[in-house]
This record gives structure tokens, sequence and C-alpha cells, in this order.
């Protein structure tokens, strides 16, 4: 399986790695730091599962979410935000992601995730 | 006393455990109003107190409000919170207030909630915790910040500067959490403990 992290803060992509290599070992992972690196990233590695932060400079993941969706629509986009206001979930899940996790992603959590995507 | 300063990766962190305690902060105060807030990058620098008044001083011009709230624990310094005028007629509106005093009162206590909540869980996430002083939080006269005597125990301070913004109530203010020197020492610590747990 390959899959994308798209969060422009270091900490939160290397933390989010760990979760889900202790899980999936063999996982190829991609990363990027704004929805413009994600976009470049989608186009060329194709990934299957895309774990998405909200705030980023460049491009926020609000903007970057139909974008991604748009080249593959049966992308499956999980939304990692520390924004747990109910209209962002809202909001969110209404531009097709899959679901919306609060930060930082537990093991557990993970572990649900992987699970059902 | 040497200058201190963040490197890249120690900033990085801090401002994501910023970005997670005010994702939780936002989404208290944003239940309190019944309102939906766009969250923005914090900003992170490290200053002398002299720039921090220098800061302070150019933000009051439009400002309505200004308070402070000091927090004390291995993580200790201050919180201190700006609301310009038109923001603060528009809070008022929102909640049908009718008399200065009223909107004071709200504005202390949207004030309290979110720095307590934020500073609460950014102390969380570095793994201690943090006590405020009595008063919790204090209204300071915008004429009286440069003479405010808690920002002379201070050399250098850390600055962690976010937007609250709710677009649709167009409520705008500015928060700081100002650290002091010597928990700038003990801060840099955690972050360098909680970013090489992770390499």
């Amino acid at each position: 399986m390959k899959y994308l992290v798209v969060d422009d803060s270091k900490l939160a992509r290397l933390s989010l790695i760990k979760s889900l290599k202790a899980h999936k070992e063999d996982a190829e992972i991609f990363q990027a730091e704004n929805g413009i690196e994600a976009l470049e990233l989608m186009k060329n590695h194709k990934p299957d599962l895309v774990f998405l932060d909200l705030t980023m400079p460049e491009m926020d993941g609000y903007e970057a979410l139909p974008k991604l969706l748009a080249i593959d629509q049966k992308l499956n986009v999980i939304v990692v935000s520390a924004d747990i206001q109910e209209q962002a979930k809202a909001r969110v899940l209404n531009l097709g992601a899959k679901l919306h996790v609060q930060k930082p992603i537990n093991l557990d959590k993970m572990k649900e995730i992987l699970e059902n995507f | 006393m040497d200058d201190i300063q963040l490197t890249e990766d120690e900033k990085d962190v801090l401002q994501e455990l910023m970005n997670i305690a005010y994702g939780n902060a936002t989404s208290v105060v944003a239940e309190m109003l019944d309102a939906f807030a766009t969250l923005s990058i914090p900003k992170i620098k490290v200053i002398r107190t002299k720039e921090l008044l220098e800061e302070f001083h150019s933000l009051k011009e439009d400002s309505y409000f200004f308070a402070t709230q000091a927090f004390v624990g291995e993580f200790s310094g201050e919180s201190a919170f700006f609301i310009n005028n038109k923001s603060a007629n528009n809070l008022s509106k929102h909640l049908e207030l009718d008399n200065e005093d009223d909107l004071d009162d709200a504005i202390l206590e949207l004030t309290n909630v979110l720095t307590s909540s934020l500073t609460t869980k950014l102390a969380q996430e570095m793994g201690t915790a943090v006590k405020f002083s009595l008063p919790n939080i204090s209204k300071v006269p915008l004429d009286e910040i440069e003479k405010n005597k808690t920002f002379r125990y201070y050399d250098q301070v850390i600055v962690i500067d976010t937007q609250l913004n709710f677009e649709d109530q167009k409520i705008n203010g500015e928060i700081f959490i100002l650290t002091k020197d010597g928990s700038i020492e003990w801060l840099k610590n955690q972050l360098n403990i909680i970013l090489e747990a992770l390499i």
C-alpha cells in the first residue's frame, strides 16, 4: 500500500509515520508539506490513502481535498487536524473526506483507521 | 544573559504543539459563542522584552481591550490577548449585550476560557502542568501596557502569536503566549525530547 502524509509540521509527519509504520512495516510512504506538493505526489505516485492536515501554508487542506479527489474520485482521504470544531468536521466530510481525526493520532486510532481503509 | 535561539526543528515542534492546543481551545470558545473559528498558523519568535513592548504599543492603537493571565510551573509565563474596537463591537452585537460592563465581562470570560485551555493543553502536550495565579485574569488599561510590571521580569521572551478569527461574526483577536527566561531552557529541552523520541 502507498500512503501520502500531508502536513507542514515535521513533528506531525514523523509522529504519524511512526504510528503508521508500527502497523504497516512495509508501507510505502510519501510526504508533502502543503497541498501543492501533495497534488504533485498524488499525480506521480497514486497513493491508496492520504492523511491530510488542514492548516498549512501555500495550499491548505480545504483547498487540496477536492483537488486530490478530482485526480482520483475513489481516493480515501483522512483529515488529521487540531481543528475539532463540529463545523470543520462537517465541512471536510462534505468535501469528500472519509474521516476527520483529531491530532495527534495514537497507535490505537491508527490501527482502527488501517483496519477500515 | 546570552541570547537564546530556537532551531528550526524546535520551532516546528512548538508550532505543532501550539496548533494542537489552539485547536482544542478554539473548539471550546466556538461552542461558547455558537460560531465557527478559522485557525491560523502560529508565529513563533524569540525577542527581547523591549521589542515585545514595541509590538504591543503598535497593537494598542486600535485595541479595545488587553488582558493578561500569568501561569506558573516548569513551563511558566504569561498569556496576553488583544481585541480591537471593531471586534469588540461585533462581539457585543453577536451576544446582544447593551452596556460596556457586560461586554467587558464577556471579553474577560472569553479570554479566560481561551487562554486557560490553550496554556493547559500546551503544557499537557509537553508533559507538564500549569497553575494560574489569582486573580485569574485581569484587564490592563491600554495606556498602562508598557508599565505592566510583570513584563519587566523578563529579559527574553518566546512569543507564540496566533489569531482568533470568527469570520462570519467579524471578530478577531490576537493571542500571545510569553515564556519567561528560566522557562526557555526547560522548553527547549522538552521540545528536543519530543523530537528525539520520533527520530
